[in-house]
């Protein structure tokens, strides 16, 4: 008996917790993805730039700066993947979509802060990422992916 | 100028392969590549078991002790009357090339360990628990065993391969986990054969010394009933046979040399 624990100890139960949060983690993801775009075709209309000057037929008669911020975590089954590319290196595959999810959700904060307070476009628009948490054993590593949208919200005169 | 309002296309920045196809890929990769490189190791630590031989051995390292060994002091009753039948039961084994030694370490793991140079390591928990001479002659002559199949340099190479490789592998976090496992399961697919065979060894020896075998080896059970689910115990284990695999197969065996089960217990020479 004690052999079985052991065996369960040293392989099952890593194991478990790596479907768990394989099946949690993906669960979520896919939640997120079908939120975001759903928004994003409630926002389409929206227009937002990135050239830093006006363009010459736009009336602007308000600026403010304005920002979307997210923070989202790994979970234990991409933390585990990209751990294990790491010795032979390649595409993390399993982070992509974590960016691209954080991306989109810190863009569509933004858009949806400036279309509340009653602009009209958001232009110069930025993306700024940090590392803001650390995990693992010895400090290395990431524990989630900060993604900051900031851009300057104008109102126009004349659309 | 005219803003055309567009969504954000799909699929130019994730990856289409599924998480679980990588998972699996890397998974496979990644054991070929430890598994090769254990096989790669195990190959040299078997180069140098081969290129150094017994007697010269024995020669260069008859006085070597582990420098962090915590011995008893030298003439502790119990370590005199041990390393006594030591001797008696490598006297069985007549063209030894080895002086054997015996030192008895201040743990209350039990434990036994073949090292370099002739030398047998047992623990002070380990006398605590052995019930009869019997019983102490077979963990000795399995250590024997060890040193007639050399195992002790295998085990260290062993140790020292392991070493090497988490230093490698030790700063990707997670993933040395899974190397170490991989390493692990592949070496002690070797280290259980070398167990059995150690085993048979033992009781060859205390067969010689008492004319029977009476179950010598209920020492290993008796240890599973006492410490239950002790870690240093499932670590013993893990890298040993299970002690039911492990008696059936040392009953068959005295079954198939004809060695009695039956036959009366030698007290213990401090009891």
């Amino acid at each position: 008996m004690p052999a079985h624990i052991d065996q369960f100890l040293n392989f099952g139960l890593p194991l478990l917790i790596l479907m768990i949060a394989y099946f949690v983690g993906s669960a979520i993801e896919r939640r997120h993805f079908k939120d975001i775009r759903a928004r994003e075709k409630r926002q389409r209309a929206f227009p937002v730039v990135t050239f830093e000057t006006l363009p010459e037929d736009w009336q602007v008669t308000s600026a403010e700066l304005i920002q979307g911020n997210v923070v989202i975590s790994l979970d234990y089954f991409k933390r585990v993947i990209a751990g294990l590319r790491g010795l032979i290196g390649g595409r993390i595959k399993t982070y992509e979509p974590l960016l691209d999810r954080a991306r989109r959700e810190a863009m569509l904060r933004m858009i949806e802060d400036a279309r509340i307070r009653g602009y009209h476009a958001i232009i110069n628009v930025r993306l700024e990422t940090s590392r803001l948490a650390n995990a693992g054993r010895n400090g290395q590593g990431t524990a989630g992916v900060e993604m900051l949208a900031f851009g300057t919200a104008v109102t126009l005169a004349r659309r | 100028m005219k803003y055309v309002p567009r969504t954000p296309r799909e699929g130019i920045n994730v990856s289409k392969e599924h998480p679980l196809v990588e998972a699996g890929t890397l998974l496979l990769a990644l054991s070929a590549i430890f598994i090769a490189v254990t096989a790669i190791l195990i190959f040299l630590v078997e180069l140098v078991v081969w290129l150094v031989p017994p007697d010269a051995e024995a020669r260069v390292l008859s006085t070597w002790t582990p420098s962090d060994l915590a011995p008893v002091a030298a003439d502790d009753e119990r370590a005199v009357k041990t390393e006594e039948l030591l001797a008696r039961l490598a006297s069985h084994w007549t063209d030894a090339p080895y002086t054997f030694r015996l030192r008895v370490s201040d743990s209350e793991t039990p434990n036994a360990m073949a090292m370099p140079g002739g030398l047998i390591i047992v623990t002070t928990g380990l006398l605590d628990r052995v019930d009869s001479e019997n019983e102490l002659a077979f963990v000795l002559g399995h250590e024997l065993g060890h040193f007639r199949n050399r195992d002790h340099i295998r085990h260290l190479g062993r140790g020292i391969a392991m070493a090497l490789l988490f230093a490698v592998i030790g700063s990707s976090e997670g993933s040395a986990d899974f190397g170490l496992l991989v390493t692990d399961l592949t070496f002690r697919s070797f280290s259980r054969e070398q167990e059995s065979d150690a085993d048979a060894f033992g009781l060859d020896i205390v067969y010689e010394e008492y004319g029977h075998v009476n179950e010598s080896w209920r020492f290993f059970y008796r240890l599973i009933e006492e410490e239950g689910e002790n870690s240093d115990l499932l670590i013993y284990l893990s890298t040993h046979p299970s002690s039911s695999e492990r008696s059936d197969e040392l009953k068959s065996l005295a079954r198939f040399n004809v060695y009695p089960l039956q036959g009366s217990l030698t007290e213990l020479a401090w009891q």
